[in-house]
């Protein structure tokens, strides 16, 4: 439960960014530069203090949301959706097609994601866009996986053989019998997700490939931040505060909903 | 033994589709050609150059070559170190390897006992504790956790070296910050796997003999919730691999992630091909030979 | 079986346990000082040397390790001017004609003789193979003439003021010519042998490059049993590495850890300048925006460059209007430490461009090639959107950046920083004559085009001097490039090592010396 709030609260806060934020994410002003926090000598008005080019950090952790939960739910979508198709079509067509889906699956396991992205984002340059495309097009392999595995052992079962044998068309045997039985760990499995998401972003970041300025999340803070952690600490530790707290969230949600769901589910 | 073919006869086509992305994703991508002459080279030089390198030729005939060239040994040649690619990762290979190796041992320390502590006092704080531990373990990214150990460890209590390769003593930081990742990641599959061991008949039929908590943990649970760990490493592989690039680059730790991110930067394409060629080998054996111990370990499984 | 786990578990613990209590006592960690009279002096580079080729890189940062390998025939000074190395003495015989004489007695490392055929088979394999990089620095030399084993004569295509320049510098050092025609590159650049104070030990490629003395040095003893540089990329391990006595030079040091490495007993930061400039290139041709000369103005008026050079640099660079900065021949000094900062005169102008309602335009920036280069873009952005001017940033990561410099493909402005080996001003302002102007700029100013080109072939020392200090004042005019600041370099220093850095960023061995 303690997941959902946090998760909640999350959404909201990048939801309601433009009216929560006090200030604007990008001002700068290098009077008011690397000013520590409040309760440090620092001003209400920058309650978490200023980074090196005098922007707010709570605002910018406040807009930084968007942007790393965006890349996070987006990327997963899109992983999702990639994964629960191709797996589909292995699990139930089988045959030459999940001999190439399952042997593409392979090979993209055996190659080390952030390497994957690492080639891809510094050829075509980082965007928003690639970001996500890169993050979702390495990532769906996961569900692929679990999906194919979850229709293969549904398409046994006798009622979808039944279902089968009088006739039912392949498209309803899918949505009426199997979606609802892979579902549940697709939902688990896609949580726990975006809680790796976000954490790739911000390494990818660390390499000079993440989200660019002027945008702004929490892994490109963190990762700016750096510089700053024996000098000034509150430019990256709030950030990375956020980033925890929303990752533990993410799991706890995750966890949750497995028990919710479907208890018998094992990872 | 048949069972072992058959998988290596599995990972042919697997070997083969890597052989593909891995050339489409470098050559699809860029144009090395650009960064390999100086800014003053004219456009003829520039053509001349990919002339000469066979970037004029179309995609399936320059994949063919490649392949052709791959089965020859021939991975291509590093224009940054005007050295064959193979032999400049060969180079590499074992600091990654030590790195990879040390890592996984304090992973496997870590988690074994915590994983299954937590399983076995199930909802405790202890268990809390730990579960905790190992998401905060998780939400850390590694480029933060190696530069807090160093300013930590090295700096502050002066107690390992900052960086570099040399000593076991060196070590020990680049392999805590990699090992603690993937310990987090171990800690909460091993917990799950001994849950689903300690939920299983012959435990319970154990338990209903009257035998102690201890013994039972001790003697049925554990050692068959070591079998699984064997596969959750594997598992770990290409996590691992992937996460010596930003590791190695903090650590300045002279491996094949190092490489890879300068390589990457600089547009060495033939050395990237290659070690992700050679990477992607490396996981895919790695996962086999779990396969197969797992299968030597528990003879519940039959060969297919 | 109880034991069991708890033996593995114990097991494990003393294993790593016992690793390190052994290997403690041998590699002294955690005892920054112990080394405090070691022979070994260790240098913390950013990154590693990209080659042996001495005549195919144009990175400072290997230059500055080759320099303890090789000899150039002189070296540039600065204000003491050119200083004898290999060459014992030079004369300018005609405008395309240079005589040399070489020290005798000066062995390669592999107990080779130095001669003037060396000097010959060095100089003309860079100034005839124009796919090796430094090809266009020397390209001028059109033949070198052996007299005898000692001396030589330097025959240039024209008359040619900057050869000196051009001598001293990256890929001016000499190399072996039998060794190489003999064993090949290939084993030169595995093995390479030069005749400077060091020779080569180890190379292991992305950790550490190791130096031995040279016992045979035609100079003065080396001072060091052995230098090792490593390579760090990642700054706050290098800073961590100083402050634990790692390392005794630590280069690019980010301003913020200034104060806290001063605060460190037994470490110190020293600020020098370089010669890197940062700055604005800007499109002149009349199709664009920054075409109008007064947009350009207004841009330079508001940018307030002191503010970024004590904010983002906390004051680790110095202002100026010209690229030619102090230490160069035909630099304009009284363009340099200044800047102009006057965002109203900027919105005025910008209404008199006809802008009054604001303009939109394109900066694109690398990311992580220089000091602050991104912050710096972000801060500009900043400021320009102040007076009007909407800037929208594209930050490129350093190959990307390369390749659309390169193809001259940028849009309204880059920001850029240029270095300058050759401590001549023609280097510095060659992009600005119209030819190489073209498709970058497109500058083309009549009386900036003649100066240079004039300058260029002008053996009058003084007169060329002048011709340079002109263009300079006409371009902070007409502004091409704005410039914002010339980069400092920041070193961290261990107290048990004295050491000046140089305006050139090498690293001669020698000139660190233990207290």
């Amino acid at each position: 439960m303690a997941g959902l709030i946090i998760v909640v609260t999350v959404v909201l806060i990048a939801i309601l960014a433009p009216v929560l934020a006090p200030h604007d994410p990008a001002q700068t002003n290098v009077v008011d530069r690397l000013l520590p926090p409040f309760w440090l000598g620092g001003t209400m008005e920058f309650p978490l203090g200023t980074d090196n080019l005098g922007r707010d950090i709570l605002s910018r952790i406040i807009f930084g949301s968007r942007i790393s939960l965006l890349v996070g739910i987006s990327a997963v979508l899109l992983a999702g959706a990639i994964g629960m198709a191709l797996g589909l079509i292995a699990g139930y067509y089988g045959k030459f097609w999940d001999f190439l889906i399952m042997r593409t699956v392979d090979s993209l396991l055996a190659i080390p994601n952030i390497l994957f992205m690492l080639i891809i984002l510094a050829v075509m340059g980082p965007s928003l866009i690639t970001l996500i495309l890169v993050l979702g097009g390495t990532s769906w392999v996961v569900y692929a996986r679990m999906v194919r595995s979850e229709t293969l052992s549904v398409k046994e079962r006798d009622y979808v053989r039944s279902a089968r044998a009088i006739g039912a068309k392949n498209g309803r045997i899918i949505r009426k019998y199997i979606l609802p039985n892979v579902i549940s760990s697709f939902i688990v499995i896609a949580t726990l997700n975006v809680a790796t998401t976000i954490i790739l972003e911000a390494s990818l970041s660390f390499l000079g490939l993440g989200i660019q300025s002027p945008d702004v999340s929490w892994g490109l803070m963190l990762s700016d931040g750096r510089e700053y952690i024996a000098t000034s600490w509150w430019v990256a530790t709030f950030p990375g505060i956020a980033i925890t707290i929303t990752v533990l969230g993410v799991i706890f949600l995750g966890d949750w909903l497995r028990d919710v769901l479907d208890p018998k589910i094992k990872e | 033994m048949k069972y072992f073919l058959k998988s290596l006869l599995k990972t042919i086509p697997v070997l083969f589709l890597i052989t593909l992305i891995v050339f489409l994703l470098v050559r699809v991508t860029g144009d090395p050609v650009s960064l390999m002459l100086p800014e003053t080279a004219t456009a003829e030089e520039r053509d001349s150059l990919r002339e000469s390198l066979g970037f004029n030729e179309p995609l399936p005939v320059q994949y063919f070559t490649y392949l052709g060239n791959l089965v020859q040994g021939d991975f291509g040649d590093s224009f940054r170190y005007n050295t064959d690619a193979l032999s400049l990762i060969m180079e590499r290979l074992p600091a990654t390897l030590e790195l990879a190796i040390a890592s996984m041992v304090i992973a496997v320390i870590i988690s074994v006992p915590l994983g299954i502590l937590s399983a076995v006092k199930r909802n405790s704080f202890f268990d809390l504790f730990i579960t905790g531990g190992a998401v905060l373990g998780k939400a850390m990214p590694n480029f933060w956790l190696g530069i807090m150990l160093i300013l930590l460890l090295s700096v502050t209590f002066q107690v390992f070296p900052v960086s570099g390769r040399g000593t076991l003593w060196h070590l020990v930081l680049p392999a805590l910050t990699l090992g603690t990742g993937i310990a987090a990641e171990m800690t909460r599959l091993i917990r799950s796997s001994m849950l689903e061991i300690l939920g299983q008949d012959f435990i319970r039929t154990a338990r209903s003999k009257g035998l102690g908590e201890a013994i039972i943990v001790n003697k049925h649970a554990f050692r068959n919730a070591l079998i699984p760990v064997v596969t959750i490493m594997a598992l770990q592989t290409s996590t691992l691999i992937g996460g010596t690039l930003i590791t190695e680059t903090v650590f300045a730790w002279p491996g094949l992630g190092q490489l890879l991110v300068q390589s990457v930067n600089l547009r060495d394409m033939a050395v990237v091909q290659a070690a992700t060629f050679i990477i992607a080998i490396f996981v895919i054996l790695s996962n086999l030979s779990a396969d197969l111990i797992y299968r030597f370990l528990d003879p519940r499984i039959k060969y297919d | 079986m109880k034991k069991y786990v708890w033996t593995t578990v114990l097991g494990c613990g003393l294993v790593i346990a016992g690793c390190s209590s052994e290997d403690a006592g041998e590699s002294g960690a955690g005892e920054p000082v112990e080394t405090s009279d070691s022979k070994t002096l260790t240098i913390a580079n950013g990154t590693d040397i990209v080659t042996f080729d001495i005549h195919d890189h144009n990175t400072t940062s290997t230059e500055a390790v080759h320099v303890n390998m090789f000899n150039y025939l002189l070296t540039n000074e600065g204000e003491e001017g050119f200083q004898s190395d290999l060459a014992e003495s030079w004369e300018n015989v005609d405008d395309r004609t240079w005589a040399f004489e070489l020290r005798e007695g000066v062995k390669f490392h592999n107990g080779e003789d130095l001669t003037a055929e060396d000097v010959k088979f060095t100089l003309e394999r860079v100034a005839n193979d124009d796919t090796l990089l430094e090809h266009g620095n020397y390209n001028q030399i059109s033949e070198v003439n052996v007299i005898d084993d000692y001396s030589f004569e330097i025959v240039t295509e024209n008359p040619e003021p900057a050869l000196l320049n051009r001598l001293s510098r990256l890929g001016s050092s000499i190399l072996p010519k039998d060794y190489i025609e003999e064993e090949g590159w290939e084993v030169f650049l595995e093995e390479p042998v030069g005749t400077g104070p060091y020779k080569l030990q180890e190379w292991r490629k992305d950790d550490r490059l190791v130096l031995e003395a040279n016992e045979d040095y035609f100079g003065d003893e080396p001072k060091w049993e052995e230098v090792v540089f490593r390579s760090i990329p990642e700054d706050s391990t290098r800073v961590s590495e100083l402050l634990t006595g790692g390392v005794d030079v630590a280069v690019n040091i980010p301003p913020t850890d200034v104060e806290r490495i001063e605060s460190t007993e037994g470490v110190t930061a020293v600020q020098s300048p370089t010669q890197r400039v940062m700055m604005m290139v800007l499109r002149t041709d009349e199709d664009s925006v920054t075409g109008d000369p007064k947009v350009r103005e207004a841009i330079d008026l508001a940018i307030d460059k002191q503010a970024m050079v004590d904010s983002l640099l906390e004051g680790a660079g110095t202002v100026t209007r010209t690229r030619i900065t102090p230490g160069n021949t035909g630099a304009n000094e009284d363009l340099y430490g200044e800047s102009l900062y006057d965002p109203e005169r900027a919105k005025e102008l910008l209404a008199e461009a006809g802008y009054a309602d604001g303009v939109e335009l394109t900066m694109s920036a690398p990311n992580g090639r220089y000091l602050k280069d991104r912050e710096s873009a972000e801060l500009m952005a900043a400021m320009l959107s102040e007076v009007g001017i909407t800037i929208n940033l594209e930050f490129l990561e350093w190959s990307a950046f390369a390749q659309r410099y390169q193809e001259r493909s940028f849009e309204d402005i880059f920001y850029i920083g240029y270095g300058n080996s050759m401590f001549d001003a023609s280097l510095g302002l060659e992009r600005l004559t119209t030819k190489s102007a073209e498709g970058e700029t497109d500058y083309d100013n009549e009386k900036v085009n003649e100066l240079l080109l004039e300058a260029e072939q002008n053996m009058n020392a003084e007169e060329r001097i002048e011709q340079f200090q002109e263009a300079q004042e006409i371009i902070a005019e007409d502004r091409p490039q704005i410039y914002t600041f010339q980069l400092d370099a920041i070193t961290g220093i261990n107290d048990r090592v004295e050491f000046e850095p140089r305006l050139n960023e090498m690293f001669y061995a020698d000139s660190i010396t233990l207290k």
